[in-house]
């Protein structure tokens, strides 16, 4: 079971009867109004145990309740202690039959997330985890612990003592008993661990440290020690608590890289379909593409640069992905309109994911607000570089009809004579388009790939396909690809997906439908390296023609890692789901093992009264 | 240039490439995929697929530590990217040029690969680990109606006694 607590906090707890008792006499108090949180383990026969167990709980529990603000915590610790005993006694000696009942309890007051009181009587252990290093805060108090601190007892032999069983210490078997008590600051994201020996005497204390230490929640480690136990051989009733104290508060770069960049993702279709009702579909840049692929190849990969930007704290996917997209539609002529608008709508529909992520949880909703404006700022900023580079080359325009004016008669001013030359063609250089990659009837290129350099490419494509075994149909079609993707400016990745989805087809998630592509993509890098040497060409375009063709199959590589990844997906988001049920169904068999234990411990008194102790005793020591 | 000297010439681009001013002390992403591609050089530029044992550790102890197929993924792009500016900058022989990057795309290959695999066998974990949460689930629902059995059965005789 798991409990809120002081803010920060949390603590679960667990119980069971283990394999081979019938009757669970350990008890267990997790009261986080007043938090008090304390494991008891009862002894005695004739069903005794478990009603001493029980009384001293109910006592503690009570008298915390009534004596709390009186007291300060230690004090008042020790005395609920002190009075559960005084209750366990009393009920012991008006029962023939209970004679001799008792119980261990080792229990925690928390004063604040900080500060925790710990006191313990008997055998029941309260363990620390720090650093990831287990230390037992309590002593156990039994004959055999005591004769070695004596010095009468080495350890080796208090391991192999008869009586190392035997407590010296409980609660009822003397109306008051001496109880240890400890003051216990805590450090941020210690936990500490309360028991019974059902645990510890069944598991190693190595196991314990590793559950402990493994960062799952609470009520699951708690569930897993007392898993450990029952295979352990749980030969014992065990019960564990878990209490955690509060880790320092993550900041707000680290909530941004995961929980933020996890709230994107998950609103990815979201984005998609605002994108679409936002008439993403129809803007002239994706023309050609269908309607699916459109919003898989521009608001997909978007969404994929901001998530791996938000990851890593970094704007550079998302500004490679502006740069490739504006600048890959500049260069085949296209207009600013388009593009502006292109960028409007992805803007608008991450803000709409935004404020769906804000509606449900306020403070990350801001955080992740915050973070994606700086990923489409440095959209913004990649498009003004794109579009200050084009000014640039208006300049550089400019300048040359600047020089191929000829020059006028000395008495005339030249500024003035330049300007009305110019106006003399009946058109204002205001009213033309000031900036050449707007003119339609522009030519379309490649960015930095020469002419020379396309048609290296083609020969070494065309070499490497002449080179490729007939039947080695996959390697052809990458070679193919590989001529496309790097004629189509190395750096757009969007063509690579677009290549790399015809080429992964239908494929099985397995070494036998992977391993064969990512051979075939190994050959034509060597078949085509190889070519490149064949081509009748400078050695300075050869290096061009290599760097490009080496690009192109990089951005092949990567898209196609990217499709293998997208197919393993549904694996795990299958996987998750059946834990979340395989966990839901544990708690049910959990409380239901409660309600029977309950059940059969009522049936068992019904019928018997005489039933003989336990097999552990206790002495007056 | 011999195989040592491109060894060292690459070395010089280390900082550069991974960026290891922004990174201090610490190891820079992308630090294996670079030093693969000294060892690939130092073998001469080329090596048969998934040779290199040490990418292949490198990448899957990345993996295993936590780090998503995608970062290593975008790492490797990045050193790649950034190695191929470098090498054009630093590297006046358009030879020595060439070497450098059939090496860095070898080793591009490689490490999707290995993720790729990688991703694979979590997929042919992950179906496994369905199957077992499938049985889980089966014999947990068998406990249930055993547990809900017991508690009728109790519960009658309970009632019956008092």
């Amino acid at each position: 079971m798991s409990v809120q607590v002081q803010p920060g906090m949390r603590v679960a707890g667990d119980t069971n009867v283990g394999k081979v008792r019938t009757t669970n006499e350990d008890a267990m108090i997790l009261d986080p109004i007043r938090g008090l949180y304390a494991v008891l383990d009862g002894m005695g026969g004739a069903n005794a145990g478990d009603i001493a167990s029980q009384t001293a709980r109910d006592a503690m529990v009570d008298f915390v309740l009534q004596r709390r603000s009186q007291l300060p915590p230690k004090q008042l610790l020790e005395q609920a202690i002190q009075t559960g005993s005084r209750a366990v006694h009393t009920a012991a000696s008006q029962h023939r039959e209970r004679h001799g009942m008792g119980t261990t309890v080792v229990a925690v007051l928390v004063v604040d997330p900080k500060h925790v009181v710990v006191a313990h009587v008997g055998d029941s252990r309260c363990y620390l985890l720090r650093h990831q290093r287990l230390q037992t805060l309590t002593r156990d108090h039994t004959i055999v612990e005591e004769l070695v601190d004596r010095g009468l007892l080495t350890a080796d032999e208090a391991e192999r003592h008869p009586y190392k069983n035997v407590l010296s210490r409980n609660l009822g078997a003397r109306a008051e008993t001496r109880v240890d008590v400890m003051e216990l600051e805590l450090m941020p994201g210690d936990r500490l661990l309360l028991c019974s020996d059902g645990l510890y005497g069944y598991a190693s204390t190595e196991a314990i440290q590793y559950l402990l230490g493994s960062g799952d929640a609470p009520d699951h480690v708690a569930r897993d020690l007392i898993e450990l136990a029952l295979r352990g051989g749980g030969g014992d009733n065990v019960s564990t608590i878990v209490l955690e104290a509060p880790a320092p508060p993550p900041t707000s770069t680290q909530v941004v890289r995961t929980t933020g960049a996890s709230a994107w993702w998950s609103k990815r279709q979201k984005f998609l379909i605002v994108a679409k009702d936002r008439g993403l579909t129809k803007n002239p840049i994706v023309r050609g593409l269908e309607p699916n692929e459109a919003l898989e190849v521009v608001a997909l990969s978007l969404c994929q640069a901001v998530y791996h930007d938000l990851e890593k704290s970094t704007g550079v996917n998302v500004w490679t992905f502006a740069q490739n997209l504006a600048g890959g539609w500049f260069e085949r002529g296209g207009e600013w309109a388009p593009v502006r608008q292109l960028f409007d709508i992805l803007a608008t529909s991450a803000r709409v994911c935004v404020d769906e992520v804000r509606a449900q949880d306020p403070q990350l909703g801001f955080l992740l607000e915050v973070a994606v404006s700086r990923a489409l700022v440095v959209s913004e900023l990649a498009l003004g570089g794109l579009l200050a580079e084009r000014l640039r080359a208006v300049d550089g325009e400019l300048i040359q009809v600047y020089a191929t004016v000829p020059a006028r008669p000395a008495e005339t001013g030249p500024i003035e004579r330049i300007s009305e030359d110019v106006l003399d063609t009946g058109e204002r250089f205001v009213d033309r388009p000031t900036i050449p990659f707007l003119r339609l009837d522009r030519p379309v290129t490649n960015s930095g790939i020469s002419s020379e350099v396309m048609d290296g490419i083609r020969k070494t494509i065309t070499i490497a396909t002449a080179r490729t075994s007939p039947r080695a149909e996959l390697v052809k079609q990458i070679l193919g690809a590989l001529e496309s993707i790097s004629a189509d400016d190395g750096g757009n990745f969007a063509t690579a997906v677009l290549q790399a989805r015809e080429i992964y087809g239908v494929r099985s998630i397995d070494d036998q439908g992977i391993s064969p592509l990512f051979d075939a993509l190994d050959q034509a890098r060597i078949i085509t390296a190889a070519s490149v040497h064949q081509i009748q060409t400078t050695e300075v375009t050869r290096a061009k023609v290599l760097r490009a063709l080496s690009m192109a199959h990089q951005r092949l590589v990567g898209a196609t890692t990217g499709l293998v990844l997208e197919g393993v997906v549904p694996f795990t988001e299958r996987l998750r789901e059946l834990q979340v049920v395989t966990g839901e169904l544990r708690d049910e068999v959990a409380k239901a093992e409660r309600t029977r234990a309950q059940l059969e411990s009522k049936h068992a008194t019904s019928v018997d009264q005489s039933l003989p102790w336990g097999n552990r005793g206790t002495t007056e020591w | 240039m011999s195989a040592a000297d491109m060894f060292e010439s690459v070395s010089f681009l280390r900082d550069e490439v991974l960026d290891t001013v922004e990174h201090g002390d610490r190891d820079p992403p992308g630090t294996e995929i670079f030093d693969a591609v000294l060892r690939a050089l130092a073998t001469g530029g080329e090596s048969v697929p998934g040779f290199d044992m040490g990418l292949h550790d490198a990448v899957s102890r990345r993996l295993a530590w936590g780090d998503s197929e995608e970062v290593v993924l975008a790492d490797a792009e990045l050193v790649f990217d950034r190695l191929l500016v470098a090498v054009d900058r630093a590297f006046r022989d358009p030879a020595d040029q060439m070497v450098v990057i059939e090496a860095a795309t070898m080793v591009a290959v490689t490490v999707a690969r290995v993720v790729s695999l990688e991703a694979v066998a979590r997929a042919t974990r992950d179906r496994a680990a369905r199957l077992r949460e499938e049985m889980a689930q089966r014999q947990l629902r068998e406990v249930l109606e055993k547990q809900k059995a017991t508690i009728v059965r109790l519960e009658a005789e309970l009632s019956r006694d008092y």
